[in-house]
């Protein structure tokens, strides 16, 4: 073969020609040169004739590439390379170009001089287009001089003929696929233009334009940041990690082309090239990226102590999540194989690639190290997800073997078999599940006791969580399986499901821990009603013979409440309350203590606020003007004179509160020999705290004013405010009375359990509905956070809303 | 009633706002995430801390009742 290199016109010659076979076959066995008949073979007529202009191109002689699809499905491809040679070939005594559209794998590209690298999708050239047109026609413009030929059905209708003259040069092919030999004739604009994109892409700067004339459409594509803008152009729609990383190089005669971003997404997709062909079906190059990609992750992931162990190695899977990439190696003599001859068989191929990948894109990570550590977190994720994932699925896999028969030890199942009859009660604790157990009705209550797992993280700071054994026989226990393909309801064992825990904190940790287990993994169960939380009671109260249990504090408050005020009489200047009008009031003023106890922890004195609150207007009003402030301040000195003298003298001062343009007054009391500042704007005003105490006190100022008397029976006593009414109210009431309070509900014997929690005549269930399960979750998500703040705030926010809280 | 919180549910894993209705993998985005989710429940990842000094923030009032600790 010819060894020199074409360079210009000149060296491109009739002599670069060789004819290697006859054109005889293709017209009878069309699906051997171009695959079908159909609409691919059809289209791959048009990409063959393209595929010459682009070999001028990838020479550096062409930068123009036009095909127009006309009205009867004929298409011409014109470029502006050097014109297909005219002079007449050595050996068959005609005009080259004649050669290269009648003979057989004839072509430039057949002389390794021609074309040191050449596409062609299977190289079959350009006759293979001519033996399958019902005609073709060709015009050549090349020194000066312009040439035509014409073809029908391969067969050439008179020699190569001078038409003219030109400036120009190029060359230009007009074909109409034969009708007698394809099935499918109209050429499709969408599967032309999308190659031809393609090829714009990978021969960056080459203009290639469609035009199509059966409807006006037409599309221009020129790429100059080539491979880079293609990687952009697929992942258009993907939120990007970095800027296109792009690598080339040249080794051993292969010219490589890396172009990679790494997106937010989770697919993977890489598009490999070898000289211009889409090798769908992968090969050399595209395992070489793949291992180099993988290698050098790795590499820089333990260099910059991103992993901690070395088990942590992420594997190629994991580092290609998110990844948009084209490679494009251009070969001097590519191999291809595969079904469709869209693989790259190139073995040398895989070294090249790798060596330049490590290489250039280990220096790219040293030099953009916020790039690097983002793709090697990207790829963490996908490791811990891929982890997590198998995990998941062998629990869902191991369930199905047990799913029949083999319950776990742990449950005490009951014998009822129809789910919508029977409970399951999610215990906490041996000792509590072992009361269970004895007190259910065995009939259709079953038991099924957690302990939870602690955990001693640092020093003295315990953590809670359930162990991978007790979800397993939780999930196993309710039968319904887990997971998408796995998990199915109607499998369900129990209708009715009780998570029992204790009331205090341990307790309320398991029961966050599996609100939101269910909510995560079972909501459908949520949704369906089937989820409830028991109500063991906090408090035993005997007074004499009679025996009551209260299920928390506010029920220990109503009972003392009640029991005080039953023969209690409060006169105060004029007014008298008995019965439930001072049931109601004592428990407001209750309500009222308990919120002036959340406002003195934030600093403010609260006989200071109790006065504030209790005036007929709103501090919008008064805060606007000095001279009510002033008079606001006699009233609030009026007031401690009578409920807390200890705390004279008062003064007070004003600033401005632009924000709220009021003013910002702050009271100074005196407290044991220092000072309170007390301060009142419109801030704390509009608070929900000052408001409830606002609509309090206006409730409250039904009792009258101080001094109180309380009558019951004989005895009288007096009272300087309502607080003491109500202190003196519920000692009274505690009398004689005997309260036990349970620390969980392992104090209960088996009787008292299944009297007050699990007999269905006398328990109260609370449902859980989707609303409690959620923010169980976000009690969960913020007490699981690594943030200190939001969660003291979280549980702040809660503290006051404890009465609302009933999870 | 828990009117504080209002009902905006996101995905726990990836935090994205979901659908409800008609989303069969709700509480989350997507399998992939609910996948997630269920590992770290099987890998013991998901721990309520207790604190340094239980019940110092007064086990009689605030903690028993409210779930919040």
């Amino acid at each position: 073969m010819a060894n020199n290199v074409a360079s210009d016109s000149s060296g491109y010659s009739a002599d670069n020609i060789k004819v290697l076979e006859g054109l005889e076959a293709v017209q009878k066995r069309p699906g051997m040169y171009i695959g079908d008949t159909s609409e691919r073979g059809l289209h791959h007529l048009v990409f063959e004739v393209v595929d010459n202009s682009i070999d001028e191109a990838l020479g550096g002689h062409c930068d123009r590439v036009d095909v127009t699809i006309h009205v009867e499905n004929s298409v011409t491809v014109e470029d502006n390379g050097r014109g297909i040679p005219v002079d007449i070939h050595p050996t068959e005594g005609i005009s080259a170009a004649e050669v290269v559209l009648t003979k057989l794998h004839a072509g430039g590209k057949f002389d390794k001089g021609a074309y040191r690298v050449s596409g062609g999708l299977h190289g079959v050239g350009v006759s293979v287009v001519n033996a399958l047109s019902e005609y073709l026609e060709v015009e050549i413009k090349r020194d000066g001089k312009v040439y035509f030929q014409r073809f029908h059905r391969g067969k050439a209708q008179g020699r190569l003929r001078e038409t003219g003259t030109t400036q120009q040069r190029g060359t230009k092919v007009t074909f109409k696929p034969d009708p007698l030999i394809f099935e499918v004739r109209d050429f499709s604009f969408d599967i032309l233009s999308q190659r031809l994109r393609e090829l714009a892409f990978l021969n960056q700067g080459v203009q290639i334009t469609i035009q199509d004339e059966r409807d006006r459409k037409h599309h221009e594509f020129i790429y100059r940041g080539g491979i880079v803008e293609f990687v952009e152009h697929l992942s258009r729609t993907k939120t990007p990690l970095h800027s296109v990383i792009y690598i080339e190089g040249e080794r051993d005669g292969v010219e490589m082309q890396i172009a990679l971003q790494w997106n937010e997404g989770y697919s993977e997709s890489i598009f490999p090239f070898a000289n211009n062909i889409n090798t769908i079906e992968g090969g050399t190059h595209l395992v070489g990226l793949k291992s180099a990609l993988t290698r050098t992750i790795n590499v820089y992931a333990t260099s910059a102590n991103l992993v901690k162990r070395d088990d942590e190695a992420l594997q190629g899977d994991d580092c290609r999540e998110g990844l948009t990439a084209v490679i494009a190696v251009k070969i001097p003599e590519p191999q291809f194989e595969g079904q469709t001859k869209t693989k790259l068989g190139n073995s040398e191929v895989k070294g090249l690639v790798e060596a330049l990948i490590n290489e250039k894109l280990g220096a790219y990570f040293e030099e953009h190290p916020g790039d690097a550590k983002r793709i090697v977190q990207k790829g963490l994720e996908a490791a811990r997800v891929r982890e997590a994932t198998r995990k998941a699925k062998e629990l869902a896999r191991r369930k199905g073997a047990l799913d029949s028969g083999s319950l776990p030890g742990k449950l005490a199942d009951c014998q009822e078999r129809d789910p919508a009859l029977s409970e399951l009660f999610i215990v906490e604790g041996d000792s509590a599940g072992g009361s269970a157990k004895q007190g259910r009705d065995r009939r259709n209550q079953a038991i099924l006791p957690l302990r939870g797992k602690i955990l001693n993280v640092e020093k003295a700071r315990f953590d809670k969580m359930l162990s991978s054994q007790e979800i397993r026989v939780l999930i196993t226990a309710m039968g319904a399986g887990i997971g998408k393909d796995e998990q199915d309801l109607t499998k369900l064992r129990y209708h009715t499901i009780v998570i029992m825990t204790d009331a205090d904190v341990d307790g309320s940790h398991i029961r966050t821990l599996l609100l939101t287990f269910f909510y995560r993994q079972y909501a459908e169960l949520i949704d369906k009603g089937y989820l409830y939380i028991a109500q063991p009671p906090l408090f035993k109260v005997r007074k004499g013979k009679q025996e009551r249990y209260l299920k928390d504090e506010t029920a220990l408050e109503d009972y003392l409440v009640e029991l005080g005020t039953q023969d209690m009489r409060l006169e105060s200047n004029g007014t008298s309350l008995t019965g439930i009008p001072l049931k109601g009031l004592v428990k407001r003023a209750i309500r009222f203590e308990k919120i002036m106890d959340v406002v003195e922890r934030k600093k403010r004195q609260r006989h200071v606020v109790a006065a504030i609150a209790a005036l007929q207007d709103g501090p919008q009003d008064w805060l606007r003007d000095r001279e009510r402030v002033e008079r606001v301040a006699e009233t609030v000195h009026t007031y401690l004179q009578t409920a807390a003298p200890e705390q004279l003298p008062l003064s007070f001062a004003c600033e401005d509160d632009v924000e709220h343009n009021t003013l910002r007054v702050t009271f100074l009391t005196r407290t044991n020999g220092g000072g309170t500042r007390t301060v009142i704007d419109m801030e704390f005003c509009l608070s929900p705290e000052f408001e409830e105490l606002r609509r309090l006190a206006a409730e409250l100022r039904a009792a009258g004013t101080a001094p109180f008397t309380l009558t019951a029976g004989e005895r009288v006593s007096q009272a300087g405010s309502l607080r003491e009414v109500v202190d003196e109210i519920v000692r009274d009431a505690r009398k004689g009375l005997d309260i036990q309070r349970y620390k969980g509900l392992g104090e209960m014997n088996p009787e008292q359990l299944w009297e007050t929690t699990m007999d269905p005549e006398s328990r109260t269930l609370l449902q859980v509905r989707l609303a409690d399960a959620y923010t169980a979750d976000q009690i969960f998500s913020t007490l699981m956070g690594d943030e200190v703040e939001p969660r003291r705030k979280f549980i702040e926010m809660y503290a006051l809303d404890v009465k609302n809280l009933d999870i | 009633m828990l009117a504080a919180v209002m009902f905006a549910p996101r995905c726990p894993i990836c935090h994205e706002p979901i659908a409800w209705e008609g989303n069969p993998s709700r509480p989350f985005c997507s399998e992939r995430c609910r996948l997630v989710d269920l590992g770290a429940w099987v890998s013991e990842r998901y721990r309520v801390p207790g604190d340094p000094a239980d019940g110092e923030r007064g086990s009689d009032d605030d903690s028993d009742e409210g779930g919040s600790a």
